[in-house]
């Protein structure tokens, strides 16, 4: 036993001997035989790869000596492994660089998690009703193998579909890859904060199919249009790196910083300079500032280049954004919208940011080109201080993956409408790091649609509402006890592959999933011939194909040490984003929203939280006690609801308010907040989970619910902040809103108004 | 002692700590544990212990003689092997053991008797002999005492004549102190106390 | 003997709290729950404050990170009866869980309320404890706790440092909640030595201190966030 233990252990399992007398516990302990050696009380720093978000953040893990409560051949005991203990950042990764933000800190949960799943289950009782008894890994890949033969037996492959998370890294493309030469249909990829349109508009203004990357530590000036990009959107961490050093990190030069949004973000807060806009009229104040820019004489129009010639009436003035037009369209005064240009282009070098709800609208795809051309107006593309992208490794060309690409990918809704129609039913769903079921409006009936569905397997190691579905779950590793890797997209100026090995032995009877991806392609009647027997095998195959540092380095063996290769790619293996057929240039349209001004007079703002992002983390404690940035809210739902706006609606803060649009309502106690317009009501997203661990179940509303199924023209993207919504007081505060500020914390200004 | 016959009548467990009790409907999946760790003692007892600084005379798994293995010059930190590196000396797995018992002695009846349990995957669940309670919320480290060339002895006795380990030196507060004194060692308290 | 102090710069901070989460990851602050939360017992040993001023649309939003400002002049030290709270010769307010007996004076005594209390022994829920850092103390019910300056990393820097007969260097010793930062927002240092970091920082025209007519003397800057001329 280690030095640490003389803390008395109470119970060990739920099957383990009692304790029967008043003497030592320790009496009673069984020891067994360690599968690793390790120093007690030495520590040892392993890399990792952060996976909860996009940006895959490098980590360094501290990896210490713990004791394990285990079963064994039917007795419980303790046995000493490698624990890791603590996630850092990787101090010298070029995404981070040595920073993590809350949710990576609170990652390590993830593996130590009271509520996951442990081994293979196979479900017992009815769909939904959360009973399933454990199997054998081997029976659990039999029946899988079976269901998957019989589909290829009638010939009836595409009648497998998959929902995932998606990605551009290994791990998603081994699943496309067995999907692929299954001959299935291509994985359902779903994020509900993801930014497709700005994608496709990066895509149509610079020919980059893909998030952007900014240089902050070089830029003077930013202006960013909805965009929470030092809290929850894009590369928070990176971008947090280069706005520290923007601001106080280059001697007598501080960064300026302009933020325009109609509620006030935790990356608001830090604006020199706030601007409120109507929702959905982004995209004609950045033309607005454009046009300034230009009749001012600050810029030529043709230095947008292509950028410019994507919106329309670009190469014509942009008549339609003079100032008292835009202000009349914004709500953005007309000086302002001038002072504004003038800073933008004098100051250099400046850049443009846009995210967030201003590319949450139906005509958001406008927003981003509009935004796209204001940034190459004044220079900032591929110029220090401005926006670039990440060059990033064509995983598929690395890993030598050629031949049959899976087909296009469904979108979701229609994915979900076609099985509720009956049009086109999957026989067999796979599941993997999406929650569609949550993170979908009710409009969308995707529990519906899966209810539809004869077989579902999931990999989760959570019984989250889709997993809770399932037929059959198969649960991947911790991240921590899994090969990790990721090719960030942004954040990073060069090009950076991470890939680490498992910081420590699997916990449970979990297995990769990548892993048994593979397997089963190996059992399956037909074999699938996918190339590697084992997911590392691909990463190092992979990585090998990657230019070494120096001529003595193998890259493989640098790079799990390391964590990550980071160099030039070779232009054959660096990413070519897909150039989309150029289509006529963009105009303004009006942005939909859904449900009539008369009944339903407030705009509805979800945002993802800092805590929880989409939900996918409400089930981690740290996160849930942790104080949101912007109310000190813990474990609770809120409405923010302006200050004007509640006293005329006799709401008082910690009031229980209803929220109702048009396709759903929910309660939470209202937030009183000065820093939202009056005629919107915003709701962080992540909690109303119904089921999803002992921490999230039945915790708070999911504002998800309540949004209409309004879509972005272009890409299908879900425009979350299309919704309008009713409220209405429905009685006095009954506990279920937690603050942390107030009592005896610092007040909350607003409550004495 | 009156004290512990005190202990013992008036009743084993005291509250059995609840696994956090957030949603009651989350039903246990097959495999899950309900257990739950903590500070609290589980009986009246062992808190009594604690608060007396009293530990009971540990019962080893096996008799392991010390004097036999110092006998043959085998340093301490060969089986304690973390005492110069961090915090914990450590007290060694079986696999220790065998680095030498798989050959050596292996006709012994104590050796064949690890032997099997190696074999069957069970350690040996040795008893601290030295260490604190969590209360004293000591973070003693060893590697700076070792550098600082402190014997073994000084602190642990003379385990090179004993077969298992036995108590032979109170860790008292004093004890430490009276050293860090004549050393001229730091004796504030966040020395050993964080 | 040097002088712990930390310099924030509100001009980097953006108010993400990755710092509050990585100081209960490094620190083995228990998690008290809803309930427990809802009547101010959670143990947030740094928070981020926030500051509203105005109003809508002319609205702003301050962050600020606060923690034990191990003040030099401590109100939190003479009310203890056990000596549990003292200041330390470098620059510490010490906490010694052994010697406290739970009157609870101090936090009653500190204006910058950054002292919690453990209501009762906490617990993990299995194997959640896999997770704890074996070199800090897990405080049981009675005791007062609050920000140690991770003073386990620095002992641990000034062990390290002495094993390898060298000082202890700038920028070697920083707590987890600078060590999470990604704007660089926290910086720790030995304020006795001019050439160090937080010195540099804590001489910035920007500084100021919390409370500071209280006397307190606290042992961390704070530099205001600049307005943009």
């Amino acid at each position: 036993m280690d030095r640490r233990s003389f803390i008395k252990l109470t119970a060990i399992t739920g099957t383990s001997a009692t304790l029967a007398s008043c003497g030592n516990p320790e009496n009673q302990l069984i020891r067994f035989v360690p599968d690793e050696d390790i120093i007690p009380g030495v520590a040892v720093w392993k890399p990792s790869v952060c996976p909860l978000c996009q940006a895959g953040c490098g980590l360094t893990v501290r990896v210490m000596d713990a004791d394990a409560d285990v079963v064994r051949n039917g007795q419980a005991g303790l046995v000493r492994i490698a624990a890791a203990k603590k996630l850092e950042g990787a101090p010298d990764h070029p995404v981070n660089r040595g920073g993590l933000c809350a949710r990576g800190q609170a990652a390590i949960q993830i593996t130590y998690h009271p509520d996951r799943i442990t081994q293979p289950l196979k479900r017992t009782g009815d769909r939904g009703q959360g009973q399933y008894e454990a199997i054998s890994w081997e029976n659990a890949l039999a029946e899988i193998v079976s269901h998957l033969d019989m589909l290829e037996g009638a010939g009836n492959q595409r009648a497998l579909a998959c929902v995932s998370r998606g990605g551009r890294g290994h791990r998603a493309a081994v699943l496309r890859q067995f999907l692929a030469r299954f001959d299935a249909s291509a994985p359902i990829t779903f994020d509900l904060f993801g930014d497709d349109v700005l994608r496709r508009a990066n895509a149509l203004s610079f020919g980059r199919e893909q998030l952007p990357t900014f240089d902050l530590a070089n830029s003077r000036f930013v202006l960013s249009f909805g965009a929470d990009f030092l809290g929850t959107w894009n590369s928070p961490v990176a971008q947090n790196v280069g706005y520290g050093i923007m601001r106080q990190g280059r001697a007598g030069i501080r960064g300026a910083f302009a933020q325009v949004e109609s509620r006030m973000s935790q990356t608001g807060a830090c604006a020199d300079e706030w601007l409120p806009a109507k929702p959905g009229t982004e995209g004609v104040l950045a033309l607005g500032i454009a046009k300034a820019i230009v009749d001012g004489q600050l810029r030529p129009a043709a230095s947008a280049g292509r950028a410019g010639a994507q919106v329309d009436g670009w190469t014509t003035g942009l008549a339609s954004y003079a100032g008292a037009d835009v202000e009349r369209s914004t709500g953005v005064p007309a000086s302002r919208i001038e002072r504004l240009a003038r800073q933008f282009a004098d100051t250099r070098p400046s850049v443009a940011i846009v995210g967030g709800p201003a590319l949450a609208h139906s005509n958001s795809l406008f927003t981003a080109l509009a935004v796209n051309a204001l940034n190459a107006l004044v220079g900032a593309v591929d110029q220090p201080g401005g926006v670039s992208f990440t060059p990033q490794l064509d995983v598929a060309a690395a890993a030598k993956i050629a031949g049959a690409q899976a087909t296009m990918a469904t979108p979701l809704a229609q994915f979900a409408a076609d099985t509720v129609s009956g049009k086109s039913v999957p026989q067999v769903l796979l599941v993997d790091g999406a929650n569609p079921v949550f993170t979908t409006p009710r409009a969308w009936r995707v529990a519906e649609a899966l209810g539809k569905v004869p077989y579902i397997v999931s990999f989760s190691s959570f019984l989250d509402e889709t997993t809770a579905l399932a037929d059959l779950i198969l649960p991947d590793h911790s991240f921590l006890e899994s090969w990790t890797e990721a090719v960030p997209e942004s954040g990073s100026t060069t090009a950076v592959v991470s890939v680490a090995p498992p910081t420590m032995r699997p916990l449970h009877q979990t297995r990769a999933t990548p892993d048994v991806l593979l397997e089963i392609g190996r059992t399956l009647r037909r074999p699938l011939d996918l190339p590697w027997q084992t997911f590392d095998e691909m990463l190092g195959a992979s990585v090998a194909a990657l230019p070494a540092a120096s001529a003595d380095v193998d890259t493989w063996t640098d790079a799990q040490a390391k964590g990550r290769w980071e160099g030039t790619l070779p232009g054959a293996l660096a990413g070519s984003a897909s150039a989309p057929a150029p289509s006529a240039a963009a105009a303004f349209a009006e942005p939909q929203f859904d449900g009539d001004a008369g009944q339903y007079p407030f705009h509805f703002l979800p945002y993802p939280s800092n805590q929880f992002l989409d939900g996918s983390l409400a089930h981690l404690p740290w996160l849930q006690e942790m104080p949101d940035p912007l109310t000190s809210g813990m474990w609770s739902s809120w409405v923010e609801i302006n200050p004007a706006t509640a006293e005329k609606l006799g709401i008082a803060q910690g009031d229980i308010v209803e929220i109702t649009s048009g396709h759903g309502k929910v309660q939470a106690g209202a937030v009183i907040s000065p820093g939202i317009a009056p005629d919107i009501v915003a709701m962080p997203a992540g909690q109303g989970h119904r089921t999803y661990t002992r921490f999230a179940s039945g915790r708070g509303v999911n504002p998800i619910e309540l949004l209409a199924p309004v879509t972005e023209a272009a890409t299908g993207a879900l425009a979350w902040a299309a919704t309008r919504v009713q409220i209405a007081r429905v009685g006095p505060p009954d506990g279920r809103l937690i603050l942390f500020a107030g009592g005896m914390r610092e007040h909350f200004e607003s409550e004495v108004r | 002692m009156c004290v512990a016959a005190l202990a013992a009548s008036a009743g084993c467990r005291l509250l059995e700590p609840e696994p956090s009790s957030l949603n009651a409907s989350a039903a246990t999946l097959p495999g899950q544990s309900t257990a739950v760790y903590t500070t609290m003692r589980p009986t009246m007892g062992a808190a009594l212990n604690d608060f007396l600084n009293r530990r009971p005379e540990p019962t080893q798994p096996i008799d392991f003689p010390h004097n036999i293995h110092v006998g043959k010059e085998i340093a301490c930190e060969f089986c304690h092997e973390g005492v110069d590196k961090g915090a914990v000396a450590g007290i060694p797995g079986l696999r220790t053991c065998m680095i030498c018992h798989a050959a050596i002695a292996t006709d012994r009846p104590r050796i064949q008797q690890i032997t099997k349990m190696n074999e069957m995957g069970i350690d040996l669940a040795w008893q601290r002999v030295y260490g604190f309670s969590n209360d004293d919320n000591v973070k003693f480290n060893h590697a700076p005492h070792i550098r600082a060339k402190v014997e073994c002895a000084s602190c642990h006795g003379n385990v090179g004549q004993m077969t298992v380990a036995e108590r032979a030196v109170d860790h008292t507060m004093g004890f430490c102190v009276n050293c860090h004194n004549e050393r001229k060692a730091p004796v504030d308290c966040l020395t050993c106390h964080f | 003997m040097p002088q712990w102090g930390m310099a924030a710069d509100l001009d980097r901070c953006t108010g993400c709290g990755g710092c509050v989460v990585a100081c209960h990851a490094e620190n083995n602050i228990s998690t008290v729950g809803p309930d427990q939360a809802a009547i101010g017992r959670a143990k947030h040993w740094l928070r981020v404050e926030r500051y509203w001023e105005g109003d809508f649309p002319d609205v702003r939003l301050k962050f600020r990170p606060v923690m034990c400002q191990h003040c030099d002049n401590a109100p939190c030290e003479p009310v203890c009866p056990t000596y549990a709270s003292h200041h330390t010769e470098d620059g510490l307010n010490a906490q010694v869980y052994n010697r406290c007996i739970g009157t609870r004076y101090c936090a009653n005594a500190c204006p910058y309320n950054v002292r919690f209390f453990d209501f009762f022994n906490p617990s993990w829920d299995k194997p959640l404890q896999l997770q704890l850092n074996p070199d800090v103390s897990l405080r049981e019910v009675g005791v007062m706790e609050k920000c140690t300056f991770c003073v386990q990393r620095i002992k641990g820097a000034q062990i390290q440092a002495k094993a390898e007969g060298r000082a202890v260097r700038d920028g070697e010793i920083q707590p987890a909640c600078a060590q999470a930062c990604g704007a660089r927002a926290l910086v720790f240092g030995d304020v006795e030595d001019p050439n160090s970091e937080v010195s540099r920082l804590s001489r910035s025209p920007r500084g100021s201190l919390l409370l500071e007519d209280l006397g307190t003397q606290p042992g961390v800057v704070y530099l205001s966030r600049q307005t943009q001329v």
